[in-house]
Protein backbone atom coordinates (compact mmCIF):
# COMPACT_ATOMS: atom_id res chain seq x y z
CA UNK A 1 0.00 0.00 0.00
CA UNK A 2 1.78 3.25 1.30
CA UNK A 3 5.03 3.78 -0.39
CA UNK A 4 7.11 3.23 2.42
CA UNK A 5 5.81 -0.17 3.75
CA UNK A 6 9.29 -1.71 3.25
CA UNK A 7 10.87 1.30 5.14
CA UNK A 8 15.33 1.80 3.69
CA UNK A 9 17.01 -0.62 6.44
CA UNK A 10 20.56 1.26 5.68
CA UNK A 11 22.17 -1.83 8.37
CA UNK A 12 21.69 -4.68 10.07
CA UNK A 13 21.98 -5.22 13.83
CA UNK A 14 23.08 -2.86 15.63
CA UNK A 15 25.58 0.41 15.36
CA UNK A 16 27.06 2.40 18.34
CA UNK A 17 29.69 5.03 20.02
CA UNK A 18 31.28 4.28 22.93
CA UNK A 19 33.87 6.36 25.23
CA UNK A 20 34.38 6.76 28.77
CA UNK A 21 31.00 5.21 30.30
CA UNK A 22 28.99 6.99 27.38
CA UNK A 23 27.51 4.70 25.08
CA UNK A 24 25.04 5.21 22.45
CA UNK A 25 23.22 3.05 19.89
CA UNK A 26 20.92 2.47 17.36
CA UNK A 27 19.50 -0.97 16.28
CA UNK A 28 16.96 -2.80 14.77
CA UNK A 29 16.25 -5.54 17.27
CA UNK A 30 14.51 -5.48 20.44
CA UNK A 31 16.61 -3.28 23.55
CA UNK A 32 17.39 -4.69 26.19
CA UNK A 33 16.81 -2.79 29.69
CA UNK A 34 18.97 -4.96 32.11
CA UNK A 35 21.36 -4.75 29.19
CA UNK A 36 21.82 -1.05 29.69
CA UNK A 37 20.97 -0.53 33.33
CA UNK A 38 24.32 -3.27 33.25
CA UNK A 39 26.39 -0.64 31.09
CA UNK A 40 26.18 2.10 33.71
CA UNK A 41 26.43 0.38 37.14
CA UNK A 42 29.45 1.09 39.36
CA UNK A 43 30.63 1.00 42.61
CA UNK A 44 30.68 4.49 42.55
CA UNK A 45 26.79 4.68 41.82
CA UNK A 46 24.48 4.84 44.73
CA UNK A 47 21.70 5.49 42.01
CA UNK A 48 20.66 4.13 38.78
CA UNK A 49 18.01 5.75 36.52
CA UNK A 50 15.84 3.54 33.77
CA UNK A 51 14.05 5.05 31.62
CA UNK A 52 11.76 2.92 28.96
CA UNK A 53 9.42 4.79 26.11
CA UNK A 54 7.11 2.51 24.75
CA UNK A 55 4.97 2.65 22.22
CA UNK A 56 1.08 3.54 23.02
CA UNK A 57 -1.91 1.95 21.14
CA UNK A 58 -3.86 5.05 20.89
CA UNK A 59 -3.17 8.41 18.99
CA UNK A 60 -6.15 10.85 19.56
CA UNK A 61 -8.49 7.95 19.70
CA UNK A 62 -7.42 6.47 16.39
CA UNK A 63 -6.15 2.85 17.41
CA UNK A 64 -2.42 2.80 16.48
CA UNK A 65 -1.18 -0.77 15.25
CA UNK A 66 2.66 0.08 15.43
CA UNK A 67 5.51 2.27 14.75
CA UNK A 68 8.34 2.69 12.52
CA UNK A 69 11.35 4.64 12.86
CA UNK A 70 13.69 5.76 10.23
CA UNK A 71 17.10 7.45 10.86
CA UNK A 72 20.34 9.07 9.25
CA UNK A 73 22.59 6.74 11.65
CA UNK A 74 25.79 8.52 11.13
CA UNK A 75 24.75 12.21 12.41
CA UNK A 76 22.17 10.23 14.66
CA UNK A 77 24.32 8.31 16.51
CA UNK A 78 27.13 11.56 16.89
CA UNK A 79 23.96 13.34 18.04
CA UNK A 80 23.15 11.24 20.75
CA UNK A 81 27.16 11.21 21.58
CA UNK A 82 26.91 14.61 21.81
CA UNK A 83 23.19 14.93 24.16
CA UNK A 84 25.18 11.66 26.59
CA UNK A 85 28.34 13.63 26.90
CA UNK A 86 27.03 16.98 28.06
CA UNK A 87 24.69 15.30 30.23
CA UNK A 88 26.94 13.29 32.08
CA UNK A 89 29.51 17.04 32.67
CA UNK A 90 26.14 18.66 33.80
CA UNK A 91 24.82 15.89 36.41
CA UNK A 92 28.48 14.80 37.09
CA UNK A 93 27.23 11.24 35.86
CA UNK A 94 29.02 8.28 36.65
CA UNK A 95 28.02 6.33 33.05
CA UNK A 96 25.41 6.86 30.60
CA UNK A 97 23.47 4.98 28.19
CA UNK A 98 21.15 5.96 25.28
CA UNK A 99 19.81 3.33 22.89
CA UNK A 100 16.85 3.57 20.22
CA UNK A 101 15.33 1.23 18.28
CA UNK A 102 15.06 1.48 14.23
CA UNK A 103 12.52 0.04 11.79
CA UNK A 104 9.31 -1.44 13.23
CA UNK A 105 8.39 -1.86 16.86
CA UNK A 106 4.72 -3.14 17.38
CA UNK A 107 2.85 -1.63 21.02
CA UNK A 108 4.02 -1.84 23.88
CA UNK A 109 7.64 -2.24 23.19
CA UNK A 110 10.45 -0.24 23.93
CA UNK A 111 11.48 2.47 21.66
CA UNK A 112 14.53 4.27 23.53
CA UNK A 113 16.04 2.86 26.58
CA UNK A 114 17.87 5.60 28.68
CA UNK A 115 20.16 4.25 31.77
CA UNK A 116 22.11 6.68 33.81
CA UNK A 117 24.39 6.00 37.14
CA UNK A 118 25.00 8.90 39.36
CA UNK A 119 26.37 9.18 42.86
CA UNK A 120 22.82 9.80 44.71
CA UNK A 121 19.61 9.71 43.42
CA UNK A 122 18.33 13.29 42.56
CA UNK A 123 20.92 13.78 39.77
CA UNK A 124 20.12 10.64 38.55
CA UNK A 125 16.55 11.71 38.11
CA UNK A 126 17.27 15.26 36.76
CA UNK A 127 19.64 13.82 34.01
CA UNK A 128 17.53 11.32 33.04
CA UNK A 129 14.67 13.15 32.22
CA UNK A 130 16.99 16.17 30.20
CA UNK A 131 18.64 13.45 28.33
CA UNK A 132 15.35 12.42 26.87
CA UNK A 133 14.08 16.21 25.98
CA UNK A 134 17.34 16.67 24.49
CA UNK A 135 16.72 13.46 22.44
CA UNK A 136 13.45 13.91 21.30
CA UNK A 137 14.19 17.47 20.37
CA UNK A 138 17.27 17.21 18.47
CA UNK A 139 18.32 13.38 17.59
CA UNK A 140 17.95 12.95 14.00
CA UNK A 141 15.47 9.87 13.89
CA UNK A 142 11.81 10.22 12.16
CA UNK A 143 8.30 7.88 13.54
CA UNK A 144 5.95 6.80 11.51
CA UNK A 145 2.61 5.95 13.06
CA UNK A 146 0.54 2.99 11.49
CA UNK A 147 -3.22 3.41 12.06
CA UNK A 148 -6.06 0.41 12.08
CA UNK A 149 -7.63 1.79 9.29
CA UNK A 150 -4.81 2.00 7.36
CA UNK A 151 -3.80 5.42 7.08
CA UNK A 152 -0.04 6.22 7.97
CA UNK A 153 0.93 9.41 9.88
CA UNK A 154 3.97 10.96 10.55
CA UNK A 155 4.16 12.71 13.97
CA UNK A 156 5.67 15.99 14.35
CA UNK A 157 6.01 16.95 18.19
CA UNK A 158 5.06 15.13 21.27
CA UNK A 159 0.57 15.29 20.89
CA UNK A 160 0.97 17.38 17.73
CA UNK A 161 -1.25 15.81 14.76
CA UNK A 162 0.98 14.88 11.70
CA UNK A 163 0.89 14.23 7.99
CA UNK A 164 0.19 12.04 5.95
CA UNK A 165 3.25 10.07 5.23
CA UNK A 166 2.05 9.43 1.24
CA UNK A 167 1.31 13.11 -0.61
CA UNK A 168 -1.90 12.99 -2.81
CA UNK B 1 21.05 -0.74 2.61
CA UNK B 2 23.77 1.97 2.49
CA UNK B 3 23.58 4.80 -0.25
CA UNK B 4 25.56 4.04 -3.33
CA UNK B 5 29.13 6.49 -3.94
CA UNK B 6 27.83 9.58 -6.37
CA UNK B 7 29.70 8.91 -9.57
CA UNK B 8 32.79 11.80 -10.66
CA UNK B 9 31.28 15.42 -10.73
CA UNK B 10 28.29 14.45 -8.56
CA UNK B 11 27.27 15.01 -4.69
CA UNK B 12 24.48 13.02 -3.05
CA UNK B 13 21.64 14.10 -1.53
CA UNK B 14 19.99 12.42 0.82
CA UNK B 15 16.11 12.23 2.01
CA UNK B 16 14.33 11.76 4.69
CA UNK B 17 11.12 11.20 6.39
CA UNK B 18 8.38 14.16 4.62
CA UNK B 19 11.50 14.86 1.75
CA UNK B 20 11.58 10.92 1.21
CA UNK B 21 7.27 11.14 0.91
CA UNK B 22 7.69 14.24 -1.26
CA UNK B 23 10.46 13.13 -3.52
CA UNK B 24 9.27 8.71 -3.33
CA UNK B 25 13.38 8.46 -3.26
CA UNK B 26 16.21 8.05 -0.54
CA UNK B 27 18.57 10.03 -2.02
CA UNK B 28 19.74 11.81 -5.67
CA UNK B 29 22.93 12.51 -7.21
CA UNK B 30 23.45 15.96 -8.18
CA UNK B 31 26.03 17.69 -10.28
CA UNK B 32 29.17 18.98 -8.60
CA UNK B 33 30.44 21.92 -7.88
CA UNK B 34 27.20 23.76 -6.71
CA UNK B 35 26.89 26.81 -5.03
CA UNK B 36 24.94 25.73 -1.79
CA UNK B 37 22.97 29.10 -2.10
CA UNK B 38 21.52 27.38 -5.35
CA UNK B 39 20.49 24.08 -3.69
CA UNK B 40 16.89 24.94 -3.00
CA UNK B 41 16.28 26.51 -6.47
CA UNK B 42 17.99 23.18 -7.99
CA UNK B 43 15.95 20.81 -5.72
CA UNK B 44 12.41 22.92 -6.41
CA UNK B 45 12.86 22.90 -10.00
CA UNK B 46 13.32 18.79 -10.03
CA UNK B 47 10.61 18.93 -7.14
CA UNK B 48 8.29 21.65 -7.71
CA UNK B 49 6.38 22.23 -4.99
CA UNK B 50 9.02 20.56 -2.43
CA UNK B 51 10.53 24.28 -1.02
CA UNK B 52 7.03 25.49 0.65
CA UNK B 53 6.30 21.75 1.64
CA UNK B 54 9.21 20.60 3.40
CA UNK B 55 12.63 22.53 2.63
CA UNK B 56 11.60 25.48 4.30
CA UNK B 57 10.78 23.76 7.49
CA UNK B 58 13.72 21.47 7.20
CA UNK B 59 17.52 21.72 8.82
CA UNK B 60 20.12 21.01 5.67
CA UNK B 61 23.89 19.28 6.70
CA UNK B 62 26.80 18.70 4.54
CA UNK B 63 29.02 16.27 5.41
CA UNK B 64 27.54 16.23 8.86
CA UNK B 65 27.56 19.23 9.72
CA UNK B 66 24.83 21.37 9.71
CA UNK B 67 25.03 24.57 7.60
CA UNK B 68 22.24 27.45 7.41
CA UNK B 69 20.62 27.83 4.08
CA UNK B 70 19.00 30.98 4.57
CA UNK B 71 22.44 32.48 5.83
CA UNK B 72 24.17 30.85 2.69
CA UNK B 73 21.38 32.00 0.50
CA UNK B 74 22.03 35.82 1.48
CA UNK B 75 25.56 35.45 0.83
CA UNK B 76 25.08 34.32 -2.81
CA UNK B 77 28.62 33.81 -4.35
CA UNK B 78 30.69 34.39 -1.60
CA UNK B 79 29.30 30.98 0.63
CA UNK B 80 29.74 27.00 0.38
CA UNK B 81 30.05 25.28 -2.57
CA UNK B 82 29.17 21.99 -2.41
CA UNK B 83 32.26 19.88 -3.79
CA UNK B 84 31.96 16.40 -5.58
CA UNK B 85 31.57 13.47 -2.97
CA UNK B 86 29.85 15.38 -0.33
CA UNK B 87 27.25 14.22 1.40
CA UNK B 88 24.51 16.78 1.87
CA UNK B 89 21.24 16.07 3.71
CA UNK B 90 17.71 17.23 4.36
CA UNK B 91 16.56 17.06 7.71
CA UNK B 92 12.61 17.18 8.56
CA UNK B 93 11.90 17.97 12.02
CA UNK B 94 12.72 15.24 13.58
CA UNK B 95 10.23 12.59 15.66
CA UNK B 96 12.30 10.17 18.10
CA UNK B 97 10.82 8.50 21.17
Amino acid sequence: MAANSTPQKPFEGEQSLSEHNIHVSLTYDSLDATKAMNRVKSGEAGAVVLFAGCTRSTFHSKTVTHLAYSTYPPLALRTLLSIAKDVKAKHELVGISISHRLGRVDIGEESVIIAVSAPHRKAGWLAGEECLEHVKERVEIWKEEWFEDGGVWRSNRDGAVGVPVVES
Amino acid sequence: MATPKAPADHFTLLYFAAATSFTRKQHDFLPAPMPLSQLYDTVEAKYPGIKAKVLESSALTVNLEYVDAEEEGAKGGQGTVIQSGDEVAIIPPVSSG
